[in-house]
């Protein structure tokens, strides 16, 4: 995995112990025993790999309990627990007085929200290392949602491409923002609202390439693509929000105050045929 | 070793528990901790139980064709979980709660003792561990 598809789940364990401050180590692991997120002095390869041989041998027989969902060790003073997600582990330790349904939270529907999130934006990282134009092209099981445009749909969409050279741009930023909903008679109801300060990162990523769409996805998995347009707020309230009309929230099925990843649409670069 | 093979035996009871010891006198910890599960059993989503001691066994549950695999999955958390708990640097174990999408499993150590307790999915395991611990 790449350090941009391991931040958010390196952002997401270094919440942990903000929120929940008996949780004193959370990591995540792969079957080999590389450490992918979390402290990597907390445990050595060699014992992440026996961590998750234990955990496996557990789980080979635990098809007629449907699998393993949760596993939690308690201890004397402590709590260990782990959890698998598409191949990758996530451990944690915790004091007894840590809250258990706070921890279950965490572990049971965060991360793994999280893992999934990441493998879907960079499918490819996840599976081989070998990235085939056509594929990176198709959409898997996610269900994407492009918002009605209200004026005439951006070019690049409609156009079926005949090669792919998205590749040679960086790979789009994923950036979490918090929803906040607005509305009026001068919102257009199919435009978002985004944080000017990553706009701007984007424009200096991709240069001259002009990026007119976004995709937002909810931690739910719902996307949208729409158009969008930055937030000219001096005063820096619109640090890490981004504000979505009714009539997006309601196509990704999100609220006000929910976290949603934003990524830019990088158009297609149609190859000139000679 | 004669001996041994012939004190071994196993029962099979009307009431489905099966036992298997070695020895005539039951450890006193185990008798009791097998009467706090035969009312454990009685609980709401409670499926079975296994109780293991260094010589004896007790086994009830409600899937007698399936006792082998209760037993090896109970078997398997036990020695994952000492590993686990080893690798993690936790000294001593009290407890292990394997939850499945369909069903949970609850190991505990009582001393010499290791208790499985197989129940539905919204059984409550906060009260069979309060339960066997008094």
């Amino acid at each position: 995995m790449t350090e941009a598809s391991t931040k958010p789940l390196q952002t997401v364990l270094g919440e942990f112990k903000n929120i929940s401050p008996e949780l004193t180590q959370a990591f995540i692991f792969t079957r080999d025993g590389k450490i992918i997120a979390g402290d990597e002095e907390c445990i050595a390869v060699a014992r992440a790999k026996k961590l998750a041989d234990a955990y496996d041998q557990i789980a080979t027989q635990a098809t007629f309990i449907g699998g393993i969902e949760n596993l939690t060790i308690h201890g004397v003073s402590t709590q260990l627990g782990i959890n698998s997600t598409n191949s990758r582990y996530l451990a944690t330790i915790s004091s007894r007085a840590a809250d258990e349904k706070m921890i279950k939270a965490l572990t049971c529907v965060i991360v793994p929200t999280i893992i999934e999130l990441v493998d879907q934006t960079s499918p490819a990282e996840s599976e081989c290392s070998v990235i085939d134009p056509g594929q990176s092209e198709v959409n898997s099981d996610k269900e994407v949602v492009q918002v009605p445009q209200e004026s005439a749909p951006a070019e690049q969409i409609s156009i079926a491409p005949t090669f792919s050279s998205e590749h040679v741009f960086p790979k789009p930023p994923v950036n979490q923002f918090m929803v906040e909903k607005i509305g009026g008679l001068l919102v257009a109801s199919d435009v978002v609202r985004v944080d000017a300060d990553v706009v701007e990162k984007w424009s200096d990523l991709y240069g001259d390439t002009q990026i007119l769409l976004v995709n937002i996805e909810t931690l739910e998995g719902k996307s949208a693509m729409c158009k969008f347009r930055p937030i000219r707020e001096a005063d820096g309230k619109a640090k890490g929000i981004i504000q979505i009309p009714e009539r997006i929230l309601q196509t990704l099925r999100t609220c006000d105050g929910k976290l949603v990843m934003v990524k830019p649409v990088i158009p297609v670069v149609l190859e000139e045929q000679n | 070793m004669t001996k041994n093979a012939n004190a071994n035996h196993t029962e099979t009871a009307l009431t489905d528990i099966v036992v298997v010891t070695t020895a005539d006198n039951e450890d006193p910890a185990f008798a009791s901790l097998g009467a706090s599960l035969a009312e454990i059993r009685k609980m709401d989503g409670v499926l079975g139980y296994i109780i293991r001691s260094n010589v004896s066994a007790v086994l009830d549950l409600a899937k007698n064709d399936e006792i082998s695999q209760y037993a090896l999955f109970s078997y398997q958390l036990d020695q994952s979980s000492m590993e686990i708990a080893k690798q993690l640097s936790v000294a001593e174990i009290e407890s292990a709660l394997v939850e499945g999408s369909s069903l949970k499993v609850l190991l505990m150590k009582i001393g010499e003792n290791k208790i499985s307790v197989f129940m539905e999915k919204n059984a409550n395991h906060s009260a069979i561990i309060k339960r066997i611990l008094i």
